[in-house]
C-alpha cells in the first residue's frame, strides 16, 4: 500500500494500467468475445495471478511484458454477472458507446456504418491489452494469452488490435501521424505514484498546482466535489475500479498535411506556427501560451515548465487561440472561480498510435492506415470523457466559440470554421480557417469497466452478490 | 422594482384555471395543456408576433409540492397557469400587444381561466392580468440593457461579418475596402432575422452545422 | 422535450416555506439586488439568459371569483424560473461546483433542503422540486447568452469601425482594418443547433 497524503490507495488491487503509463512502445489489444460463462471464469481464474498491479517496479527490473483486462457491459452480463449488479451500473455504460452516438457526435463520418466491424456488431466482451518493451515480448506474450484462451475455451479471439509508439530515425518518439509530439498534461491525483508536475492538476486559490481527488479518476474515493461517485453493487465490485474509453480514431494524414501546407502559405506566420495554432503547442510540444513565436526545447525538457502555465494573462487568445485543442480540453484557469468548472471534467488517458509512421517529405494517403487508439480512464464517462466530448470538443459555447468544434478533432463533414486570434504583429495576425474537413474518423470503439483484482477474483470466482 | 432590470422586464403572472366539477363534458386544464402542446414553438409562435419577447412560457401548475416528513402535506384548491416572460420595454404596451396583436391565442389559453374578461375591451384585458401578477422578488437579466430587435441584429451581423472575413481574407487592401463597403450597405438592407428562428434561414447555406 | 427550445432550458422549481422564514429571505435577495458585486459571479458564469425568483406568500394566490374557492396553506411557496444553457446536469453541477454559497442563502430557508453539496443529494432535491414547461418560446434559439454577449461585441466594433471605414486612405484602412480584426476576432462564434440534451 502507498500512503498518501489522502489516505491509502491499493495499488496491488488497481490495474497497473489504470495507475500509470507503462510507456512501453508496444501494445497489441485482444478484443474478446466471452465463451459460456463457466469456461470464460475458468480462463479468468489463471489471469488473477498474472494481470500487472500498480505495485511499484523496482526500475533496474521492469517487466518486459504487461498484461490488462476490461469488459464491456455485454462483456460482464456474458460473465454471468446477477442482473442486480448489472443493473446497477452506470447508465452510459450500460448502453455503451454506440447507443451514445448522438450525445457524442458520432455521426456523418463518425457514424457506427462506417466503423469495423467488431465494434459496430457490438460484440466485443472484453478487451485484454499486452503491453511490452520489444516486439519479442509481445509476440512471446500474446502467444501465452492465445494459448490460454484456447486452452480453456473460454473466448473467442475476434480482432487483434495492435498499437506501437511512432519510431522515428530508429528511435522511440512519443510523436503522432500529423506530427505533434503527446503526452502531456494527465491529470496529477491523489496517491498516484509518480511526482506531481506542475500544470497536471488543479489550481489552488494561491496559483498553485495540486493533485486531483482520487475519486476523479478511481471509484471508492472521494471525488472533487467531496463525496464518492457512483458505483456498481456490491461495494467491492466497483472498488479500485474504473471506467475505460477506447476510440479507435483514424487520422487522414494525408488531407491533414495538405490542408496545412494550404493555409499555411496564407497565414503569414507560415504553416508551422498554423500548427501550432491548432493544438496549443508547436509540434515538439513547446506550449505556445509560454513561448508564443518559435519552439523551445528548454522548456519541452524540462517537466516543471513544459506543461506549466495558466491562460489568465491571454484572455483574447492572442498566444494560445480561444479554440485551440489543449485550451478546450483543459482551460486551467480560462473559466475564472479557482477551476471549480474544471475539475471534473479530467480524463486520464493512455492511448498509442497506430500505422507506420511516414515522414513529412514523403507521399502519404488518407487511406492507409493510421490513427490513436485513443484510450481515457474516469470514474464518470458521463461527467467525464461525455462531457469533454459532446461539450468542448463537438462544440464550442464554454470556450466562446458557439458552434465551432475542435479543429483537430471535430466531426466538421468540410463545413467547419476555426479562428485564429491575432495581434499587430506581423507573424500572428488574425486568420480564419474555414471549410475544416475530418482530419480524424472515429472507426469503433466502446465503454469498458477495468475491474480491481479482487472485482477480478469475484467474477472468476462467481461470488458477486449484490445486496 | 423589482420586476425590472435595465431595460428589461420579468413578467410572472399566475391565473387560476377554472375547474367546474359540475360538468364533464370539459377539464380546463387537460385542454389547455393540450393547446399549449400543438402550439408551434418557432417564428410561428405568437410570441414572435409579440416581438420584444426574448424568453416566454407558459406552465399548467398542478399543484404545489410535498418534500416529505417532517413538513407538512398540504394542496392548493386550485390548478394555475403560470406565466412567466422576458421582455424588453414596459408591462402596458406587452400587455396591450397581446390583445390586439394576438388575441386568439390568447383567448383560447385564458379562456380556461376564471375571471377572464376576453381582449376586446383591452384595459378590461390588462386591469386582469396585473390582478393575476406576482411581484418578482429578485429578476436577474444577463444582458439587460439591449432590445430584441438589436440582438437580432447583432447575430446576424455577427454571423455575417465572420463570413466576410474568411471569404475576403487574402484580398488586397484597396478592393478590400471597397468590398467592405458593399458589405456594410448589405447588412443595412438585411432582413431581420425571425424572431423565434428558422435554422435554414439565420444560418448561410454552407454554414449550416451537421448531423 | 417541452423544457427546451434551442440553447435554452426552461427549469420551474417550487419549494415550500415556513412564513417566518420568507422574510429572512427577503432581506437576503434586498442585499443580493443592492449590491451588485453578488451578482458578478451570475454573469461571470454566463450559463443565465434570464433567471428569477419569486416568494408566493400563503394568502397571495390570486382569487378572482367568489366561486372560486380561497386558498387554505400553511406555507409560504418559492417559484423559481431559469432560463439557462447547457445540460441540466452541467448547470446544476456548476452551481454546486463554484455558487454554493449563494444557492444555499436563497434556498436554506426552504424545507428539507439539503445543501447545494455534495451535487449528488442536490440533484435529488431538485428532481423532487422541478416541475416540468408546457410551452416555451425562445426569440434567438440558435444563441446562447454567451453568443448573444459576443455577438454585441462585434456589432458595436462595426459601427464604430463603419463611420470611418470607406473615408480612409488605403494604407490607413489597412491599419484599421487590422486593429478591427484583432478586436473582433475573439468573439466570432458560429451560431447553431444546440448538443444532444441542450
Amino acid at each position: 500500500m502507498v500512503e498518501s497524503a489522502a489516505g491509502k490507495i491499493d495499488v496491488s488491487d488497481i490495474q497497473g494500467f489504470v495507475l500509470k503509463g507503462y510507456n512501453f512502445p508496444h501494445a497489441r489489444y485482444l478484443l474478446l468475445e466471452l465463451g459460456a460463462p463457466e469456461a470464460a471464469r475458468a480462463m479468468l481464474m489463471p489471469l488473477l495471478k498474472i494481470v500487472t498491479t500498480g505495485e511499484r517496479w523496482d526500475p533496474k527490473n521492469k517487466p518486459l511484458s504487461t498484461v490488462n483486462i476490461g469488459f464491456t457491459h455485454r462483456g460482464l452480463a456474458a460473465l454471468g454477472i446477477p442482473l442486480e449488479s448489472l443493473l446497477s451500473f452506470p447508465l452510459e455504460f450500460q448502453q455503451g458507446m454506440h447507443a451514445r452516438g448522438d450525445i457524442l457526435g458520432d455521426t456523418g463520418k463518425n457514424a457506427a456504418e462506417n466503423w469495423d466491424a467488431e465494434w459496430r456488431e457490438g460484440r466485443v466482451h472484453a478487451w485484454l491489452a499486452v503491453n511490452a518493451r520489444t516486439s519479442e515480448a509481445l509476440e512471446s506474450r500474446c502467444a501465452e494469452m492465445l494459448q490460454l484462451i484456447e486452452t480453456t475455451q473460454g473466448a473467442r479471439l475476434i480482432r487483434a488490435q495492435d498499437a506501437c509508439a511512432l519510431f522515428i530515425d530508429g528511435k522511440v518518439s512519443t510523436q503522432e501521424h500529423f506530427g505533434y509530439k503527446d503526452g502531456f498534461g494527465n491529470p496529477d491525483f491523489k496517491g498516484a505514484e509518480r511526482r506531481c508536475t506542475p500544470g497536471q492538476g488543479k489550481l489552488d486559490e494561491n496559483g498553485n498546482w495540486q493533485a486531483l481527488a482520487t475519486g476523479e479518476i478511481l471509484l471508492g474515493y472521494a471525488d472533487e466535489a467531496g463525496e464518492l461517485p457512483p458505483a456498481p453493487d456490491p461495494h467491492l465490485l466497483g472498488r479500485n475500479g474504473t471506467f475505460m474509453v477506447y476510440r479507435k480514431l483514424h487520422q487522414n494524414v494525408a488531407t491533414f498535411r495538405r490542408y496545412i501546407a494550404e493555409k499555411g502559405a496564407e497565414y503569414p506566420g507560415g504553416p508551422e506556427k498554423l500548427s501550432a495554432k491548432f493544438i496549443g503547442r508547436w509540434k515538439d510540444g513547446t506550449p505556445l501560451e509560454l513561448s508564443p513565436d518559435a519552439p523551445n526545447p528548454a522548456i519541452v525538457n524540462d517537466e516543471n515548465r513544459n506543461t506549466n502555465f495558466t491562460y489568465g494573462a491571454d484572455p483574447d487568445g492572442a498566444k494560445c487561440p480561444l479554440g485551440a485543442h489543449i485550451r478546450r480540453v483543459h482551460p486551467r484557469d480560462a473559466f475564472g472561480f479557482n477551476g471549480g468548472l474544471v475539475n471534473r471534467r479530467r480524463i486520464m488517458r493512455r492511448g498509442l498510435t497506430y500505422g507506420e509512421y511516414v515522414p513529412q517529405n514523403q507521399p502519404v494517403s488518407d487511406t492507409d492506415e493510421h490513427g490513436i487508439i485513443f484510450i481515457a480512464l474516469n470514474a464518470s464517462l458521463y461527467r467525464q470523457f461525455e462531457f469533454i466530448q459532446q461539450q468542448w470538443i463537438e462544440y464550442g459555447n464554454d470556450a466562446h466559440q458557439g458552434n465551432a468544434k475542435d479543429v483537430l478533432m471535430g466531426n466538421h463533414g468540410g463545413k467547419g470554421r476555426f479562428v485564429v486570434q491575432g495581434t499587430a504583429d506581423p507573424t500572428n495576425p488574425p486568420f480564419i480557417c474555414g471549410g475544416l474537413p475530418n482530419f480524424v474518423e472515429l472507426r469503433g470503439g466502446d465503454y469498458f469497466f477495468i475491474p480491481s483484482l479482487t472485482a477480478l477474483a469475484m467474477m472468476a470466482t462467481n461470488t458477486v452478490d449484490p445486496r | 422594482m423589482a420586476n425590472v432590470s435595465g431595460r428589461t422586464y420579468g413578467l410572472t403572472i399566475l391565473s387560476p384555471i377554472i375547474e367546474d366539477n359540475s360538468r364533464i363534458d370539459i377539464c380546463h386544464s387537460m385542454e389547455l395543456r393540450w393547446y399549449l402542446s400543438q402550439l408551434p414553438r418557432d417564428h410561428r409562435s405568437p410570441f414572435a408576433k409579440i416581438s420584444s419577447t426574448y424568453l416566454a412560457r407558459l406552465v399548467v401548475m398542478d399543484d404545489v409540492v410535498f418534500v416529505g416528513l417532517p413538513a407538512c402535506e398540504e394542496h392548493l384548491k386550485s390548478r394555475y397557469l403560470v406565466f412567466e416572460t422576458n421582455f424588453d420595454g414596459d408591462l402596458d404596451t406587452y400587455l396591450r400587444r397581446m390583445a390586439t396583436e394576438t388575441g386568439d391565442f390568447v383567448n383560447a389559453v385564458w379562456s380556461h381561466c376564471v375571471g377572464f374578461p376576453g381582449t376586446a375591451n383591452v384595459d378590461a384585458f390588462i386591469a386582469y392580468m396585473k390582478k393575476c401578477q406576482i411581484e418578482t422578488t429578485f429578476f436577474f437579466a444577463d444582458v439587460n440593457d439591449r432590445t430584441v430587435d438589436s440582438t437580432l441584429k447583432a447575430l446576424h451581423t455577427q454571423a455575417s461579418l465572420a463570413e466576410f472575413m474568411e471569404t475576403h481574407q487574402s484580398m488586397p487592401v484597396a478592393e478590400l475596402q471597397q468590398a467592405f463597403g458593399r458589405f456594410l450597405e448589405e447588412l443595412k438592407n438585411a432582413r431581420p432575422l425571425p424572431h423565434g428562428g428558422d435554422e435554414s434561414r439565420d444560418i448561410p447555406q454552407e454554414r449550416r452545422p451537421n448531423g | 422535450m417541452t423544457n427546451i427550445n434551442g440553447k435554452a432550458y426552461a427549469m420551474n422549481a417550487i419549494t415550500p416555506m415556513k412564513p417566518w422564514k420568507t422574510w429572512i429571505l427577503r432581506l437576503v435577495f434586498f442585499i443580493l439586488g443592492a449590491f451588485k458585486s453578488k451578482q458578478q459571479d451570475l454573469i461571470q458564469l454566463s450559463f443565465i439568459h434570464f433567471a428569477r425568483w419569486v416568494i408566493v406568500k400563503r394568502d397571495a394566490f390570486p382569487k378572482l371569483s367568489d366561486a372560486q374557492p380561497a386558498e387554505q396553506l400553511q406555507y409560504d411557496y418559492l417559484l423559481f424560473f431559469s432560463n439557462f444553457n447547457g445540460t441540466w446536469d452541467q448547470y446544476i453541477d456548476a452551481f454546486s461546483a463554484v455558487l454554493y454559497d449563494g444557492l444555499d442563502k436563497i434556498w436554506k430557508w426552504s424545507e428539507k433542503y439539503p445543501g447545494s453539496r455534495p451535487v449528488t443529494g442536490f440533484k435529488r432535491y431538485i428532481e423532487l422540486v422541478q416541475f416540468d414547461t408546457d410551452y416555451y418560446f425562445n426569440v434567438y434559439p440558435h444563441a446562447t447568452t454567451n453568443d448573444v454577449k459576443a455577438a454585441f461585441k462585434v456589432s458595436d466594433a462595426l459601427t464604430e469601425f463603419a463611420k470611418t471605414s470607406q473615408s480612409l486612405s488605403p494604407t490607413e484602412f489597412e491599419k484599421a482594418w487590422l486593429q478591427f480584426q484583432i478586436a473582433v476576432t475573439p468573439h466570432l462564434g458560429m451560431t447553431g443547433i444546440a448538443p444532444v440534451g441542450t
